[in-house]
């Protein structure tokens, strides 16, 4: 019942990165996405990648609590195109994991499905740097569990890898936009 | 780490050198070393890690180092072109390794496709330009610097993991993607108003040939994609970068020096593109010869393009000059003799 139970948490928090508009939002988004890929990197790659994609979702979640918009915002008015995909994304990845492909991880495959596509349309979607950011290190920590995939014993250095890309993408300076 | 992209860094390099050695005054020669050394190390990383799926891991990290940089366009213009790259990879690369019936690793390879497109800007997705943005942070950093490395590791890569049905698909999806870039690419740098367009369109074309190249699967067809990567890094980048200026000051000219470079652009010969071309229409016949047939029209295309590319150039004068008769000189060598960096890829 856990990897179901992960892979369900995976999808509400990256919900949450999609539907909240504020940065409280996003930081728990972030923080639910990878608490729920980490319990599934533990059980399919061990404890070093769980701690690892812990370990870069938590900094970036943190850092993403003290910057950005102000607020939760989750739900503002215009996102019920989001709240819809959100959901739509979760029936369609259920039926690809479950029954368009085959194997033991279902859930891995329900998680990355949903992680990876959810946040891909958030950083389409808007023009918020933060919220953008926020997306940025769910695919990260998303294509890092994918490594699990196919392989019977996953390397750790993807998990790694993408525990480090969420921990750093939230503290790069942006600059505004000016003539060359 | 595959041969062809030790190769291709190393020229990669060499073109940075090129770069800050004979970049027009207007730009800023620091700028240049920096960012392209940033975009030379995350190409070698990408070349270097064990698996794909670290690679793309780095290639989001270079997509967002590039949107952070100063430019003309918002940050999320600039993020939005490789998340969704890879993005699109993640997923057809986690189709291809599922237990599932082939139709879903041919989306798998639909996935990797459309990836490989959106990461370097082809058709269909095409990055947005800024006539004004500087080179470093514009599209043509993927087009011409990062890509050539990525292309070569994405499909590699993904070759090795994708089964033998869906690698035939992977194959044709390139083939058909790489003849519209080359009519789009061509026809669009003949027509479209603005030099700067103009000049990505005149990459988007060249990616045709590579894409086409990869996707004969037979070894003159590698031997093409290759031979044109090496004229895209070597050839048409650094003549980009010098043509920056004339560009800028709206300066056109019909000199001897512009015809050559138009010829250059266009595959001519003696300058490398030819080599890469009759390569290339040799594999097409190995595998289907209308093919060739279409291929050989498109190639035409690219005619009209370079001489207004070729006129774009201006009168390079001084360390400019050096440096067009440096690019004609090595393309003209490698066109005369390409069997060193065959050799050199294992090819």
């Amino acid at each position: 019942m856990i990897q179901p139970a992960a892979g369900i948490v995976v999808w509400l928090g990256v919900s949450l990165v999609v539907v909240a508009d504020g940065r409280r939002g996003q930081a728990v988004g972030i923080a639910l996405s990878a608490l729920g890929l980490a319990v599934l990197a533990f059980v399919t790659a061990g404890a070093v990648a769980a701690a690892a994609i812990a370990a870069g979702g938590a900094i970036a979640g943190a850092r993403r609590f003290v910057s950005g918009p102000a607020g939760w915002e989750i739900l503002s008015p215009g996102s019920t195109p989001r709240l819809v995909l959100c959901i739509v994304t979760a029936l369609v990845a259920f039926w690809v994991a479950d029954a368009v492909t085959s194997g033991p991880v279902a859930s891995v495959r329900f998680a990355v499905i949903t992680a990876i596509t959810l946040s891909a349309a958030r950083v389409l979607s808007t023009a918020e740097p933060a919220a953008q950011l926020s997306a940025v290190a769910v695919v990260a920590i998303g294509v890092a569990s994918a490594g699990a995939i196919g392989s019977t014993d996953p390397a750790v250095w993807p998990y790694l890898a993408g525990g480090v890309v969420a921990a750093i993408v939230g503290w790069l300076p942006l600059r505004s936009p000016s003539a060359a | 780490m595959p041969p062809e992209a030790i190769e291709l860094l190393v020229i990669a390099a060499a073109a940075l050198v090129f770069a800050v050695a004979f970049a027009p005054q207007a730009a800023s020669r620091r700028t240049l070393l920096v960012r392209g050394g940033a975009g030379l190390a995350g190409s070698a990383a990408i070349a270097a890690v064990p698996t794909l799926d670290v690679a793309l891991l780095v290639l989001l990290m270079l997509g967002v180092l590039h949107a952070a940089v100063a430019g003309t366009r918002s940050f999320a213009t600039r993020l939005r072109p490789p998340v969704i790259a890879v993005g699109m990879l993640a997923l057809g690369l986690l189709l291809v390794r599922v237990e599932a019936p082939d139709l879903v690793a041919r989306f798998g390879a639909v996935g990797l496709v459309a990836g490989l497109a959106a990461s370097i800007g082809l058709l269909p997705y095409l990055h947005p330009i800024e006539p004004d943005e500087a080179l470093t942070a514009s599209p043509v950093a993927w087009l011409g610097f990062i890509g050539p490395v990525l292309a070569v590791v994405v499909v590699v890569r993904a070759q090795g993991a994708l089964p033998t049905d869906a690698g035939g698909a992977f194959g044709g999806m390139l083939v058909g993607l790489g003849l519209l870039n080359m009519a789009w690419g061509g026809v669009a740098a003949w027509l479209t108003a603005d030099e700067v367009a103009a000049w990505r369109y005149s990459f988007v074309a060249d990616w045709g040939l590579v894409l086409c190249g990869f996707g004969l699967t037979v070894a003159d067809g590698q031997r093409g994609a290759l031979l044109v990567l090496f004229s895209i890094l070597a050839g048409r980048l650094p003549l980009y970068l010098i043509s920056r200026q004339a560009i800028r000051e709206k300066t056109t000219t019909r000199r001897p020096i512009n015809l050559v470079v138009a010829a250059a652009l266009a595959g001519s010969a003696p300058f490398v593109g030819f080599g890469a071309r009759i390569l290339l229409l040799r594999a097409s016949t190995q595998i289907y010869w209308p093919l060739a047939l279409v291929l050989a029209v498109v190639m035409l295309l690219w005619l009209p393009g370079s001489l207004r590319l070729g006129r774009s150039l201006g009168q390079p004068r001084r360390r400019q000059a050096l440096g067009v008769a440096l690019i004609l000189a090595v393309n003209v060598a490698a066109g005369l003799y390409p069997l060193p960096l065959l050799a050199a890829a294992r090819l």
